[in-house]
């Protein structure tokens, strides 16, 4: 305290005692201050800010958006809307509850038995009525239901995840649980799908936000879409096509396979039986996944492609050397047959495929040295996984090198004692379109990151050389064969007007059971069009057949749908030239 | 006051001596000059008072802001809610297995192999053929197999021919009309074709 210039009288007293006298004053005012705060702080803080926060703190979760995950033209095969679950306090409306249940059967189509039920349920606060409602629909009933004088019920979030194709790539995409994703991309990408959620805290007086008070928002990061290379209108079609092959043919399942030729992406992988992914409790477990990537099975003859063009590309053959092919080739301890019976004959080596003899094929792989075929099924990309995205991805079987015996390599060369799966045989088959080249298969576009940190996408599509283009070209002019009406054993897989070139597959399949041929069979048909410049390859399987039809008769006219749409789509024009002529016998 | 040249005061006359006289300091009595306190009041109550008014004022126009921002805040939400239920709804009318079913409904087929004209020289590649009514493509799974107690073979009974009364015939068909028109409405109902199975 400054005293003042000129003294003006000595009415305040002497300067030591006022000096003194205030000191003891602020010391008193600041000690009770101290004990204030000690109570404050020191005795029960929790309460004390529990009961700030309670007094008009608001803190709200801000939802991240889910991404959606899209096909190849933006059409989605899964969006998010903004959902609402209406719930009910049997407390309130136990009274007027068989009126309430009538009103929201009537509203929200729920079951009226079971929500009579749970509107007058005893001693609860608290039940479910309906789960993941659009929030317009749920807001505009609950407020329907007010002005009726029901009371007693409320809404709370539940986001509704919706799949507007139902089936059409289910099997893919998966679906979602109460809380999570359990399966297909849903889950896979769940990272980049989620996004991440953000908050609010602010203050509110009578329900409105006060502009001056505390106010702290983290916004939320809404998930990023995924978009896929899969066509949604031809893989519905490929769909519904595979369904009536299995069901006409009595199998007990199938997956077809629709690939860009040049690009390698998956514009189709259809499996059945599949589920609806909205109402994916509905369905047997069996069928959520991807029978496509996840199940093994021995490819049959479609194999014998890649055996005889292994051996076009070594020069040993040619398309027209000429095999005598016995009734029956006896090799170290079992006979090796063909599908058809017949005396010794002279096919080619076109007319080995065009027929699918076993016997000619192996006859023909003779001609590889030791390690050989195992080094070319290995750059066709057989015995390891695709990496496409897919969970649970198979790698197949494809035996070790070291662990080839000579009657192995004998049943490896038609196609037994080795198992794939859809996409790896797909982009095998692929490779003869493609020139030789090995384009590796896609199903995502860009790129993703999947949850065990895989860059998968047409992004990191790799490309390498397996077969030279001379033996690619002369292996599609064999396969040509296949689909001819004279000669080739599959005339029901050509799309008239147009240049196809496939071949078809019939392999005993082994029983989970005995772990051996059980008699029952795998038939398929992988081809692709138009043979000399190929858009598409398709490969059609399935499982199990009780008609006893073949590779030729179920696979062959589902792929001749599939193809013919595609190109149909995708305006695909004849190229004009003349199919091949290779000679088959001689 | 000191000078720098005393000497020279003798001999300098002395002039103006009275003003010089006069000019000299001396203490002036103080003098208190009292200030107008009521402009000065009033001007201080003025400025609290505008400012009171000002921040009242402002502050309301916050709230009013606050009020139509949460109100509008209320209605975006509900608008993006309504635009997703909206856009929902359009992707699931652009579902193909939907159009498909109309498209049948139509009376439409799946077309046979494309071929193309080219416009101009007219020229076709590619072969073309007729849509043929009988393929048509079940999109539809098949109904499974009812065992055999539930699907008994049909019991032909054969009667010879009576002329029949007209009225029953009529009521009964009415009857069987009513209670089917109802099932005939709802599109997602399987319908078979007759070649399924």
């Amino acid at each position: 305290m400054r005293q003042p210039r000129t003294p003006r009288g000595s009415r305040r007293g002497a300067p030591q005692v006022r000096l003194r006298l205030g000191f003891v004053v602020i010391a008193m005012v600041l000690s009770v201050f101290g004990a204030r705060l000690v109570q404050l702080q020191g005795v029960d803080p929790n309460s004390y800010a529990a009961m700030a926060a309670a007094e008009g703190l608001v803190e709200v979760d801000l939802p991240a958006e889910r991404g959606d995950i899209l096909d190849r033209n933006g059409e989605p095969l899964a969006d998010s809307v903004d959902g609402l679950m209406v719930v009910a306090n049997p407390e309130m409306t136990a009274e007027r509850a068989p009126e309430l249940a009538r009103f929201l059967y009537r509203e929200l189509d729920v079951d009226y038995a079971a929500t009579l039920n749970r509107l007058r349920e005893e001693g609860s606060l608290f039940e479910y009525i309906a789960r993941r409602v659009p929030s317009t629909l749920a807001t505009e009933v609950v407020e329907a239901a007010e002005q009726a004088g029901f009371e007693g019920l409320d809404t709370r979030r539940d986001p509704l995840r919706d799949y507007p194709a139902g089936d059409v790539a289910a099997n893919l995409v998966g679906f979602l649980g109460t809380d999570e994703p359990l399966a297909g991309l849903e889950r896979t990408f769940d990272a980049r799908l989620s996004g991440t959620d953000g908050s609010a805290r602010y203050e509110v007086g009578a329900g409105k936000r006060i502009p001056l008070g505390e106010n702290t928002v983290t916004k939320p990061v809404d998930g990023q879409d995924l978009q896929t290379t899969i066509d949604l209108d031809l893989q519905w079609y490929a769909q519904r096509v595979l369904r009536q092959t299995v069901e006409s043919s009595g199998g007990s399942s199938g997956f077809a396979v629709v690939m860009d030729s040049r690009t390698g992406e998956l514009l189709a992988v259809a499996d059945h039986p599949t589920f609806d992914a909205n109402l994916p409790t509905e369905a047997p477990k069996e069928d959520l996944g991807s029978r496509t990537m996840q199940d093994v099975y021995e490819p049959g003859s479609v194999e014998k492609v890649l055996t005889l063009s292994s051996l076009l590309d070594l020069g040993v053959l040619s398309p027209r050397t000429q095999i005598v092919v016995p009734p029956s080739l006896q090799r170290e301890d079992s006979p090796i047959g063909d599908w058809f019976d017949h005396g010794t004959i002279r096919l080619t080596l076109a007319g080995v495929l065009a027929k699918s003899s076993n016997i000619g094929t192996v006859l023909a792989a003779d001609r590889f040295e030791a390690g050989q075929l195992h080094d070319y099924l290995t750059r066709f990309g057989l015995g390891r996984t695709t990496d496409i995205g897919v969970r649970g991805e198979t790698e197949g079987l494809l035996p070790p090198a070291n662990a080839w015996t000579h009657q192995m390599q004998d049943r490896i060369a038609f196609g037994q004692s080795l198992s794939v799966n859809g996409v790896q045989m797909t982009a095998a088959v692929n490779t003869i379109a493609n020139d030789g080249v090995r384009v590796s298969p896609s199903l995502i576009r860009g790129s993703a990151t999947t949850d065990d940190g895989a860059m998968v996408g047409t992004d990191a599509t790799t490309e390498h050389r397996v077969i030279s283009a001379r033996a690619a070209h002369q292996t599609m002019l064999m396969m040509e064969r296949v689909v001819d009406e004279r000669v080739g054993v599959a005339p029901g897989a050509a799309v008239p007007g147009y240049r196809v070139a496939g071949k078809t597959g019939t392999a005993q399949r082994v029983g989970a059971e005995c772990g051996c041929y059980d008699g029952t069979f795998t038939v398929s048909f992988a081809g692709f069009a138009p043979a000399d410049d190929p858009r598409f390859t398709v490969y059609v399987v399935v499982q199990d057949p009780t008609n006893g039809g073949g590779g030729g008769s179920i696979a062959g006219p589902a792929f001749a749908k599939i193809m013919s749409y595609a190109l149909k789509r995708y305006a695909v024009p004849p190229t004009g030239t003349q199919p091949s002529r290779l000679p088959v016998e001689w | 006051m000191s000078s720098p040249v005393p000497q020279f005061r003798s001999r300098v006359p002395r002039i103006a001596e009275v003003a010089v006289e006069r000019a000299r300091l001396t203490v002036v009595p103080r003098r208190r000059v009292r200030a107008a306190r009521m402009p000065f009041v009033a001007l201080v109550s003025m400025v609290l008072l505008g400012g009171v008014v000002g921040l009242l004022l402002f502050n309301t126009s916050m709230q009013q802001a606050s009020f139509a921002a949460t109100a509008l805040d209320g209605q975006a939400t509900r608008l993006a809610a309504r635009e997703q239920l909206l856009e929902m709804e359009l992707d699931r009318l652009r579902n193909p297995q939907r159009i498909a079913a109309a498209a049948q409904r139509l009376g439409m087929v799946q077309a046979c192999t494309p071929a193309f004209l080219t416009l101009g020289t007219g020229e076709i590649t590619g072969q073309p053929c007729a849509a043929d009514p009988a393929g048509r493509f079940p999109i539809w799974p098949a109904q499974p197999q009812k065992p055999a107690v539930l699907d008994p073979a049909p019991n032909v009974v054969e009667v010879a021919a009576t002329p029949v009364i007209s009225g029953d015939t009529d009521h009964g068909a009415a009857g069987n009309a009513a209670r089917g028109g109802r099932k005939n409405q709802q599109p997602q109902q399987p319908q078979q074709p007759q070649n399924q199975r």
